[in-house]
């Protein structure tokens, strides 16, 4: 798949090194020149200096013919024109948006942005996950008869205990 | 009219200063206090200090009651994002945008946000100035 990365991060930087690990052609947009340099430098050529929410950058690198855009920069406001532009000017069939802000979720879904991923709402999942919203219930007191039977030679017949 | 203005700047607070006159009822937002010190003297609006990109925000400058909300700050992505959360969240009747980038402009226009842009207008008015 060719896939257009917006954002040259960290998020950016692991993203695009996991896709061409998976065999994928990936680009990324970047608009700070360090940024840039490092990633071409470790990756080979494969990160455009510019702006990915302006048509004209997103044109000269091929979004036309991308399969994926993914919007990872740190501003939300800039991701949501990232994948608004891929979509509507270059009909990208999917487009990914890393979210800051939670309460932004409804609004990109509403504007057609096919996915949203926000770090906030995963830890908030994996939270509720762990910590129960009940707390501890007592079922039974266990009894302390028995308890260090376990490797016995003889251990008690079922009998024994009740 | 209820109209939110969002971004205080030289544009935001003479919006607000001319639209005032005209006996709307006005609410400007901007992210720093020292901004409102462009509203002109008399004003008798509210000045709100908060991100206009978060609804929460919004909502206390009443974005719920507004007929006409207004985006002017400098960034063109946060003027379009505050537009479509007023006109997809809370949907306000009319929504402007000030969008400096002409081709980001002409797309938000057919995704129904009154976009203009500064870049474009002001091209021609030097193109038609030199004409006359």
């Amino acid at each position: 798949m060719y896939i257009i990365i917006v954002g040259g991060g960290r998020v950016g930087y692991y993203l695009a090194r996991a896709l061409l690990n998976e065999g994928h052609e990936i680009l990324i947009v970047e608009q700070n020149a360090h940024f840039c340099d490092t990633i071409n430098e470790e990756m080979g050529s494969i990160c455009v200096r510019g702006d990915g929410c302006e048509a004209a950058t997103l044109s000269e690198v091929g979004t036309g013919r991308a399969d994926m855009l993914v919007a990872v920069t740190g501003d939300d406001a800039d991701n949501m024109v990232a994948c608004q532009v891929a979509k509507h000017k270059f009909n990208v069939p999917r487009t990914i948006a890393r979210i800051r802000n939670p309460k932004n979720e409804m609004l990109f879904k509403k504007l057609g942005i096919d996915v949203t991923v926000s770090a906030t709402n995963i830890i908030m999942e994996a939270i509720e996950k762990e910590v129960p919203t009940h707390p501890l219930t007592h079922l039974l007191t266990r009894s302390d008869n028995g308890a260090g039977n376990c490797g016995d030679k003889n251990p008690p017949r079922l009998k024994d205990h009740w | 009219m209820r109209i939110v203005i969002m971004g205080c700047g030289r544009v935001g607070a003479q919006i607000a200063g001319l639209l005032e006159g005209e006996d709307h009822d006005i609410t400007i937002l901007d992210i720093d206090a020292y901004s409102f010190r462009r509203l002109p003297p008399d004003f008798n609006g509210t000045a709100l200090l908060g991100n206009g990109i978060d609804e929460d925000v919004l909502k206390r400058a009443g974005i719920e009651e507004a007929d006409v909300f207004v985006a002017m700050t400098q960034g063109d992505n946060r003027n379009v994002m505050a537009a479509q959360i007023a006109k997809h969240i809370f949907n306000v009747p009319r929504v402007i945008s000030r969008i400096y980038d002409p081709l980001r402009q002409e797309l938000y226009d057919t995704l129904g946000i009154e976009a203009f842009s500064p870049t474009t207008i002001f091209a021609e008015l030097v193109r038609d100035k030199l004409k006359s």
